[in-house]
């Protein structure tokens, strides 16, 4: 499933670790990931489990410190962006790899207006484009109406949905050829969302860019990607062809996270859930990592961590029974 | 314009009005809502942000002051509850929040939060008040050993939970549960929905649920109430609202939800998704006829004039469309 040849961006074995005062966090403990030109990839779990930090390590971005690449590669394009230097980080960043968040208003300048900001991007990065026609375009592009008057307003002044758009108009300035999209959604109303994911993915269509989708929601995951990581406490513990994965998970932290979403088309009967909290990362259980939570524990899993076995050519299991996990 | 209602029961809100602001060009956050709860009830109220459904969940609370309509608990009405008869009321009717952080108290252990519940409302001593306490602890799932702690030392699904024993303190015959889960993550989630489930069904409580979540209200509640832009414009049973719903602003609602069976049908057989244009629009607007028309993807001329009666369109389901059928 990783093969180097035509991989975008790949993650081997990464390590990024925390400085904390009882000791090093384990935020990222040694995960292995690819993206494919033009693919969609979800990075699935819950709060704390590292989803956030692998995106971020992508184009370098921890900040170092308290961060720190304690191990592994990541590679764009076959090039080893831990080992860039500024110049070459700041072409990476923005010109080849371009962020969303969750927040918009929490990555808009307040006291500029949104034009300004966008037109930064394109004086920083491509020198070759009238810039304001461009960002007029790139307003446009995004669905946002009367784009000149737009361009010259306050992001206080637009909705959530409005600064979204905004911020996506920003981080598609360069044409980056990969979109890591964190929770581009979480912070919106459904309506819209629908009209956010809607125009992400027209537009992935239109720039054949790949998108690499962190989210704690499945649903978003199950409606676009089309491979998925699921990540707990730092480990990728399952992966693969997203409807094989959430129609046949091999792990139980997959299989208990899909019972514990709320089905639109469900009852109102008991759902499952998962036992316990997420481990504080500082504090990590010995052996696999989510024995204590887990409803099939051995002592086995207790004693030593199950590695990620592959379950077929395209899906990898991070659990030492996943032969035995029929399928639901 | 007014909602199903029945015999006897336990809160009665009609035509209720609250409005915000300059009253030239008031901010209409409830405009005219009219339902009731039966006791032992859970009521769903849905909607997006700006569409009122907090402002209508702390009025019911006495938290604001009302503009116009009547609010009756138990057949009485609340306006005109002063001091001790207020404090009553609202020993009957507690309140959750989202973050359970933002409403505790920093600097007092989560047992004396309780406590302190108590004896504002000059229930028990010293002693019963702790005892009181330990027991609501073990009745939400956390060990007793654990009220001398902060708030800080515990997770947001511990938080939460200490939340909901200090709502159910002074039993309460209501909580109003302002998107209790929103802020957890999913695993945690199920647990507090379960909580909420078992506690309602062991002390007969009667829940107002705020939510945005269309599947987690399927998942709690009896009855949903959709609310736009100040009004409710669709109430009926889950399954009513889920398998046959009947306004434009629901059907789009529940198209729009991220789903695991919807998305992976939809890579199959193409989505039949709704996307409404714009944003909702402000509520300092007046807007004539349906509320919903400038998003509507099925207003016709009659939409833009003529406001749509609230209207029972099969037994218990009601609609404001004026083509709902």
């Amino acid at each position: 499933m990783t093969q180097s040849n035509n991989m975008l961006a790949e993650v081997k074995d990464l390590r990024v670790y925390f400085d904390a005062e009882s000791g090093p966090v384990r935020a990222v403990d040694g995960i292995d990931l690819a993206i494919g030109q033009g693919e969609t990839v979800a990075v699935v779990g819950e709060s704390g489990c590292g989803k956030s930090v692998t995106s971020l390590a992508l184009a370098r971005l921890v900040p170092e410190p308290p961060g720190l690449y304690a191990g592994g590669e990541v590679l764009y394009e076959g090039r080893n962006v831990l080992g860039m230097n500024e110049d070459e980080l700041r072409d990476l960043r923005g010109n080849k790899i371009s962020y969303i968040f969750q927040d918009p208003s929490a990555s808009l300048n307040p006291v500029f207006r949104v034009g300004y900001q966008i037109a930064e991007a394109l004086r920083l990065h491509r020198r070759d484009v009238k810039v304001r026609e461009e960002v007029i375009n790139l307003l446009r592009m995004v669905g946002i109406a009367d784009p000149e008057e737009r361009a010259r307003v306050y992001p206080h002044e637009m909705s959530g949905g409005m600064q979204q758009r905004a911020m996506i108009a920003m981080a598609l300035a360069c044409h980056p050829k990969l979109l890591v999209a964190d929770e581009p959604t979480t912070a919106l109303d459904v309506t819209i969302q629908a009209q956010i994911l809607e125009l992400l993915t027209s537009l992935q269509n239109q720039l054949g860019m790949a998108v690499l989708l962190i989210t704690h929601n499945l649903g978003l995951v199950a409606g676009v990607a089309h491979r998925v990581y699921v990540m707990y406490a730092g480990r990728i513990v399952e992966s693969g062809p997203t409807e094989e994965v959430l129609t046949r998970p091999r792990h139980p932290y997959t299989r208990g996270l899909l019972d514990a979403v709320p089905r639109l088309g469900g009852t109102s009967e008991r759902l499952k859930g998962i036992e316990g909290v997420v481990p504080n990362p500082a504090r990590l259980p010995a052996g696999c990592r989510f024995h204590p939570r887990c409803p099939l524990r051995q002592t086995v899993c207790e004693e030593k961590e199950p590695i990620l076995e592959q379950v077929d050519a395209a899906h990898a299991s991070r659990c030492h029974f996943w032969q035995e996990l029929s399928e639901t | 314009m007014s909602g199903p209602t029945q015999n006897g029961p336990l809160l009665k809100v009609e035509d209720l009005r609250v409005y915000f602001g300059k009253a030239r060009a008031p901010v209409r956050a409830v405009d005219g809502v009219s339902f009731g709860i039966q006791p032992g009830e859970s009521i769903g109220l849905v909607g997006e942000s700006g569409c009122g459904k907090t402002t209508l969940g702390r009025a019911i609370m006495r938290l604001l002051p009302v503009h116009s309509g009547r609010i009756d608990f138990g057949g009485q009405d609340i306006a005109p509850l002063r001091d001790r008869e207020l404090r009553a009321y609202r020993k009957n009717v507690q309140m959750i929040f989202q973050d359970p952080y933002g409403s505790l108290n920093a600097r007092m252990s989560v047992g004396g939060a309780i406590e302190e519940v108590l004896r504002l409302h000059r229930l028990g001593d010293r002693t019963s008040r702790r005892k009181r306490a330990q027991e609501l602890f073990q009745a939400v799932g956390l060990d007793p050993s654990y009220m001398d702690r902060y708030p800080h030392e515990f997770s947001g699904g511990q938080r939460q939970r200490i939340g909901i024993a200090r709502a159910l303190a002074v039993d309460p015959k209501l909580i109003i549960a302002d998107e209790p889960v929103s802020a957890l993550d999913v695993s945690v989630q199920v647990q507090i929905l379960n909580l909420m489930k078992d506690l309602q069904r062991e002390m007969n409580l009667a829940y107002l649920f705020v939510a945005h979540d269309l599947a987690v209200v399927r998942y709690v509640c009896d009855r949903i109430l959709v609310m736009y832009l100040g009004k409710i414009v669709e109430s009926g049973t889950p399954e009513e609202i889920f398998t046959q719903p009947t306004h434009p602003y629901t059907q789009a609602l529940l198209s729009a939800v991220p789903d695991v069976d919807k998305g992976l049908k939809a890579r199959h057989g193409g989505s039949d998704r709704i996307v409404l244009k714009g944003d909702v629009p402000s509520p300092t607007r007046k807007i004539p006829g349906c509320p919903f028309h400038p998003r509507c993807p099925m207003a016709q001329d009659r939409c833009r004039a003529e406001v749509p009666e609230w209207r029972e369109i099969r037994p218990g389901q009601w609609s404001a469309c004026h083509f709902a059928e």
